[in-house]
């Protein structure tokens, strides 16, 4: 039974860290409509760049500022370059999305190079968790991410530009005849979804690798998590991707690990069958 | 016809700067360079009647490619030191290389575009055993001679072929010169946490085969996708009561896994041993401490001292690494060592099956191949891992390994084990011989 509990604890705390890269993916398919296949390449980045920046500096808390930061000027330009030619056309998107997903990886491993590195994480140490000494930092990742995404939604919600986010993917034409700057918009939007995925890289990097391919694995769960939750649905994402986590972790504990992918992998198949929307349609971003 | 001064065009002379004269300099030039070329060719290559192409099959992009960097390196090296030295037979070594993209449908397509459009002669092939797997059928098809370079043990066994070969270690060799001294020195309770493709099941199997065979208790594998990147799931289900965790995994999945075992305080509780594939191309000192005291079995270790001699020096200077942890000189990248050396090592096998049966085309091949079945290789500039054979039937290479274990971020050698004892304990279990060509 205790193997029960820590597996689900763990599976609870990975979830809110995908929850803030699933948001990401989640926003920038809410108004662009763009199917955005480099979203884990995103993640990726982030990755790297926190590698570099504790590398640099042996700080891990200025990477965990500077890297979304860097992530949303990144996202900004490549909206101008990338989204903004194709903009309208959801099967272009994925063409130019996955170019840009081969872009990213061939980039880093270019430069940072092939082999992967570890970054430490800034708070070391175990604590007895239900019979496994389970990482404090994962602990510490847990509450960054609850702070992170509760700072997001309130943002959405009470900030003047997350209304606008909101009023633009709600009726863009209304939102322009009522003075939105939409373009801006658009712009801003895909920024804030590069900066979560790259934030969401700097919070897990000290858990796994810092590597090229890091953002091929991240990428189907966070699609899972927003297909359930439902294509453009911000709360239903995050809900989905720690419920998903929590449901895996829980399986794990009985079955193989791979029985629990298949678990989530038959869950979202019967999602679309039943409800394509998402489970968690109804509830307002 | 206007009278006008016609405006010169990119076809005229004028535009081009082109006269009748100026291009007979040129002609006249390029045929003497040309003439000057030729002779210094067929000086350098006496026999020539035209190259002689192997083709090189290597992960240059995709998961494997901090491994393929080294593949291509020492295949490159190799072939450039063969060419200086008047190439094969008097003929040139044309290397052709494919990047497989670590993925076996790729990786197949590459090989037959290498053989039929590339016209390959022979090729030495992929470390990935999932491409290699993929690849000995097409070179089987195509009656070329193939040389894997990765360890499931299918490439020289069940899914093997005459024209398969392999010069260095596999599954079932490493399982019979590591586990045996793991097993008396580590402990007898193993439980064994692999990726779930080809090289990790296989590693089980081997593995397993021999701790049962001496006594021991292995408990229920743990397989791990692949794609994970939260190891937790699967390093809470390790027993207890494990004396031996037994890893083998590459690339980002070894240092989620040690990163996560460390951070678990695994390491405290039981002994790690591992192959060097899951450390290929990472040093320890990169992954702050997270491999330290990891027991390792080596086929070529990283420290000069190990394997102190001329020909183990001129291939660390030939691949630019220093002589401790093979790390390149003016990057951060570290030899995948223990298997890229095949690379490197079979071209210069081919160079000497091909002139020891005197091979001049492809109707020619049953001689190389009958060559490499049980040939020797001495310690030499040709085979800087050491002396070695590829036994007759199995077509596979028996040679030294070595123990190892990660010291203050570096690897020491801790112990040979020298083939003859490898060999003797694993007889082969597959005669290719027999096959027809």
């Amino acid at each position: 039974m205790d193997l029960v509990f820590a597996l689900a604890i763990n599976g609870l705390i990975w979830g809110l860290i995908i929850a803030l890269i699933a948001l990401g993916l989640s926003i920038i398919f809410g108004l662009l409509d763009i199917i955005n296949l480099a979203h884990g390449d995103f993640f990726m980045v982030g990755t790297v760049l926190a590698w570099f920046i504790v590398q640099s500096t042996d700080n891990f808390w200025l990477a965990f500022i500077l890297v979304p930061i860097i992530g949303l000027l990144l996202g900004a330009v490549i909206q101008k370059l990338v989204i903004v030619p194709i903009k309208g056309a959801a099967a272009l998107s994925i063409v130019a999305t996955f170019g840009l997903s081969i872009i990213l990886q061939e980039t880093v491993r270019a430069t940072f190079g092939p082999a992967p590195k570890r970054l430490l994480p800034p708070v070391e140490g175990t604590i007895p968790l239900f019979g496994i000494d389970y990482e404090l930092y994962r602990l510490v990742a847990a509450v960054i991410s609850i702070i992170c995404l509760a700072a997001f939604f309130l943002f959405l919600h009470k900030a003047k530009l997350g209304t606008w986010m909101r009023a633009v993917r709600h009726d863009p034409e209304t939102a322009l005849a009522l003075g939105i700057p939409v373009q801006r918009i658009y712009t801003i939007t895909f920024a804030i979804g590069f900066g979560m995925a790259a934030l969401g890289g700097v919070v897990a990097a000290p858990i796994t690798t810092v590597d090229f391919r890091a953002g091929v694995d991240i990428l189907p769960f966070c699609f899972i998590a927003v297909i359930i939750g439902g294509l453009g649905n911000l709360q239903g994402t995050a809900a989905a991707a720690v419920l998903l986590a929590f449901m895996e972790g829980v399986i794990t504990a009985f079955a193989d690990p791979v029985v629990a992918r298949i678990a989530s992998l038959l869950f979202m198949s019967a999602v679309l069958l039943v409800r394509p929307q998402g489970i968690f349609a109804g509830a307002t971003s | 016809m206007t009278g006008h001064k016609k405006k010169p065009t990119p076809q005229t002379p004028e535009a081009t700067g082109t006269t009748r004269r100026s291009f007979l300099q040129t002609a006249l030039a390029g045929g003497a360079f040309g003439t000057a070329y030729l002779s210094i060719g067929s000086n350098m290559f006496a026999n020539a009647s035209g190259p002689i192409t192997i083709g090189h099959q290597a992960e240059l992009t995709g998961g494997f490619s901090s491994w393929g960097y080294w593949h291509n390196k020492c295949a490159t090296k190799a072939a450039e030191i063969i060419n200086a030295g008047g190439g094969i037979a008097g003929r040139e070594l044309r290397l052709a290389t494919e990047d497989s993209e670590s993925n076996p449908a790729t990786g197949a397509r590459k090989l037959r575009s290498l053989i039929q459009r590339n016209g390959a002669n022979f090729v030495t092939g992929s470390v990935h055993s999932g491409v290699m797997l993929a690849s000995i059928p097409v070179a089987t098809e195509l009656k070329t001679v193939y040389f894997s370079c990765g360890e499931a043990t299918e490439a020289t066994g069940s899914k093997a072929s005459r024209y398969a070969f392999r010069t260095g270690n596999d599954t079932y060799t490493l399982s019979g010169a590591g586990a045996p001294w793991a097993y008396e020195n580590l402990g007898k309770n193993w439980t064994m946490i692999f990726p779930d493709y080809a090289w990790g099941h296989s590693h089980h199997k081997e593995h397993k085969r021999v701790i049962e065979e001496l006594g021991g208790k292995v408990n229920d594998p743990i397989a791990v996708p692949l794609d994970s990147r939260d190891l937790v799931p699967y390093l809470a289900k390790i027993p207890e009561e494990t004396e031996v965790l037994f890893s083998v995994f590459f690339g980002a999945l070894s240092v989620a896994f040690y990163t996560q075992a460390k951070n678990m305080g695994l390491g405290d509780k039981m002994k790690m041993y591992s192959v060097a594939g899951t450390i290929e191309a990472i040093a320890p000192a990169d992954i702050d401490g997270a491999a330290e005291g990891v027991y390792f079995l080596e086929n070529f270790p990283r420290p000069l001292a190990a394997k102190n001699d001329e020909f183990h020096k001129e291939f660390i200077k030939a691949m630019e690494i220093d002589d401790v942890n093979g790390r390149e000189k003016g990057s951060d990248r570290v030899i995948a060592k223990s298997h890229a050396w095949q690379s490197w090592e079979n071209l210069f096998l081919l160079k000497a099956a091909i002139e020891a049966s005197g091979w001049k085309g492809k109707k020619d091949d049953k001689g190389v191949i009958e060559y490499l079945e049980g040939a020797k290789m001495d310690n030499s500039l040709a085979h800087p891992q050491g002396e070695k054979i590829l036994r007759g039937k199995d077509h596979s290479g028996i040679l030294d390994n070595y123990i190892s274990q990660v010291r203050n971020g570096a690897f020491e050698t801790i112990k040979r084990i020298p083939k003859e004892e490898i060999d003797a304990k694993l007889p082969p279990r597959f005669d290719f011989t027999k096959e027809a060509l």
